[in-house]
């Protein structure tokens, strides 16, 4: 949600070169005007972002992992890398790992090829069903995640829950009727939380990468057809050059939301999600505020900062290069 | 898009489309099947939302049965008076709208600040600003959360709105700078410098110009920054632990894991309905704009 519209291309209009000097005269006076504008944006940010982040530092390489610790700062000594080691040795830790690659990859792989999908479908359907589709759309992107959550456990649910109802209905497997979607945590994770945060995930790209798709040029997709194309040589070399930066904008989100989910898991299992539920941001969570082991959970921290940085390093090095050029 | 939609109409008759074709040689007989498929999937992504409306006006006998029914039997409002009737629902309403309120208003003047300093000046910094905009936004908030409860309890504003007001700027401003940038930038320069040749300040080219112009591009910031705000839970759940102080998310997550409501799928959703209706209400209001501020967004990209 946060990144929206981060991906943008630097506009035409957007400080023009040849006219600079012309420009310049007005101004130039007051060169601190600018460092004035920008330092509450600076000083609130140092304050609640860049302090907080070496705080995170200082913490996983101390010992406070109970509430004595905490409340009696005379205890607290620096162990070194000891926390890290503690974390890194543990079973836990690389099952929470596993599960989040694992959910991550699923849902975010899921999230792009139906965003495509449906954004190309938005491409041939008539006016009325678009507008109908954006709306419902519109409407799902308002739902906060713990709402997805609580209504998705209803709609799961294994008495009167609705999905079970139309299996059964489908099926006519008496079975289903009664199917707790919970009790196995694989199907818990990888199905109901998968499609809760593919439910809240699908409003933004579809009709993200259906604008993305309207800017590609009417003349190349009939000048490709003419020239004998079929569909899907037409998508590969036409469609998808154009859209591609949006596409790696919504992968990188997808990948965002999806590595730190909590929300939904936290409604659909009320507050206390079971081991097989545990994906890291849970496990930090409950490291941390759960058992009070806070520098466990600052390693925990910093190990999911690095492998987020590790995947989004290219992404990030695309962005800095686009701020760099504007 | 409407020169591209000119040209094809005038286009000489050799290159005209076939009838049974579109402009972009789709089949029209086609049409009416996708059309189908769209709205099968308009309402599948609908229906929870739906069930979540349906749910609470349903009837105790409704509720309870093993198959569900489609469309209520019966009208009754126990659901909702359970939610009004929870002592805390009220209050963590109103906690929430105080600390959206506060943080879309911190967030957007900080934000807007700022915007107008990397729109509108050169200076040394600005893109390593700009770059650290972007890349601030990718912190996981998660991670934040333990050290940011150690430091509000130092200062003594944990468990107070004030700290998740101030939590919640972490990624107010940098969204608010990055988006007002390119509304701002969007202005065109020769407007300042006209105020300015007609004997304005710095400060009333400012105020009678870049700032009326940017209305509507505040207004699409603060939507989203409102939505974010109202809807964030984790910050708020750890930030603040009395019942009294916490939001509505937090009070809904407590509503429907106690031993009284767990299982009460009626007043889960009534409440869940009333903690999204000041967003789906926000949501249809500025519908147009929103939808138009996250495309423009999405164009360009």
């Amino acid at each position: 949600m946060s990144v929206i519209e981060s991906d943008r291309v630097p506009d035409a209009a957007d400080e023009p070169k040849a006219p600079k000097a012309a420009r310049r005269g007005v101004r130039i006076r007051g060169n601190y005007v600018p460092y004035v504008l920008i330092a509450p944006a600076v000083v609130v940010l140092v304050g609640v972002l860049a302090y907080p982040l070496v705080d995170l530092f200082v913490l996983a390489f101390q010992n406070v992992n109970d509430y004595l610790h905490l409340s009696a700062p005379s205890l607290v000594k620096f162990i070194g890398f000891d926390g890290f080691t503690k974390v890194l040795s543990s079973a836990e830790f690389w099952q929470s790992t596993e599960r989040t690659v694992l959910f991550t990859l699923e849902v975010v792989t899921a999230s792009i090829v139906l965003a495509l999908l449906f954004g190309l479908l938005l491409q041939r359907v008539s006016n009325w069903a678009k507008v109908t589709v954006v709306t419902a759309l519109m409407f799902v992107w308002a739902i906060p995640q713990i709402v997805t959550g609580t209504v998705f456990r209803w709609l799961f649910a294994n008495t009167g829950g609705v999905v079970d109802y139309l299996l059964y209905q489908v099926t006519g497997n008496k079975g289903w009727r009664t199917h707790d979607w919970f009790a196995d945590s694989n199907q818990g994770l990888y199905v109901v939380v998968a499609l809760a945060v593919l439910w809240g995930a699908l409003p933004f790209l579809v009709i993200g990468i259906n604008a993305a798709m309207t800017q590609v040029p009417k003349e190349l997709v009939e000048a490709s057809k003419l020239d004998g194309a079929n569909g899907w040589q037409t998508f590969r070399n036409v469609v998808l050059p154009v859209i591609k930066p949006f596409l790696v904008l919504c992968t990188a989100l997808s990948f965002i939301w999806d590595f730190q989910v909590f929300g939904q898991i936290w409604a659909l299992r009320q507050n206390a999600p079971e081991e097989g539920y545990r994906v890291l941001g849970i496990y930090l969570y409950q490291q941390g505020l759960g058992s009070s082991h806070y520098s466990t959970s600052a390693v925990i921290s910093i190990l999911m900062i690095l492998l987020m940085l590790a995947v989004l390093i290219f992404y990030i090095r695309q962005v800095i290069k686009i701020g760099e050029q504007d | 898009m409407a020169l591209s939609i000119k040209g094809a109409r005038v286009r000489p008759d050799g290159l005209r489309r076939s009838r049974e074709d579109d402009a972009v040689g789709r089949r029209r007989w086609a049409t009416p099947i996708w059309n189908a498929v769209a709205v099968a999937f308009a309402v599948v992504m609908f229906f929870p939302i739906y069930w979540m409306i349906i749910t609470p006006i349903k009837t105790g006998k409704d509720l309870l049965s093993v198959d569900p029914t489609f469309w209520p039997t019966g009208f009754s409002t126990a659901s909702f008076k359970t939610v009004f009737t929870d002592p805390n629902f009220l209050p963590d309403m109103r906690n929430v709208a105080i600390i959206t309120v506060g943080a879309v208003v911190m967030g957007l003047a900080v934000g807007f600040l700022g915007a107008v300093a990397v729109a509108r000046f050169r200076f040394t910094g600005r893109n390593f600003f700009i770059a650290a905009m972007l890349v601030v936004q990718m912190v996981p908030l998660l991670s934040l959360v333990i050290p940011m409860f150690f430091i509000l309890k130092n200062i003594g504003l944990y468990d107070q709105g004030f700290g998740v007001i101030l939590a919640y700027l972490v990624f107010t401003i940098p969204y608010v700078v990055w988006t007002l940038r390119s509304f701002i930038v969007n202005i065109p320069r020769e407007l300042d410098e006209a105020a300015l040749v007609d004997g304005c300040t710095r400060w009333g080219a400012f105020m009678r110009v870049i700032l009326p112009l940017t209305v509507p591009g505040l207004i699409t910031t603060g939507v989203f920054c409102w939505i974010q705000a109202w809807n964030e839970f984790v910050i708020a759940n750890i930030l603040l632990s009395s019942n009294d102080q916490q939001t509505a998310m937090v009070w809904l997550t407590g509503f429907s894991s106690t031993p009284t409501h767990g299982a009460d799928y009626g007043s889960q959703m009534a409440g869940a309905l009333m903690v999204s209706l000041p967003v789906i209400i926000l949501f249809v209001i500025f519908q147009r704009r929103v939808a138009s501020g996250l495309t423009a967004g999405a164009v360009k990209g």
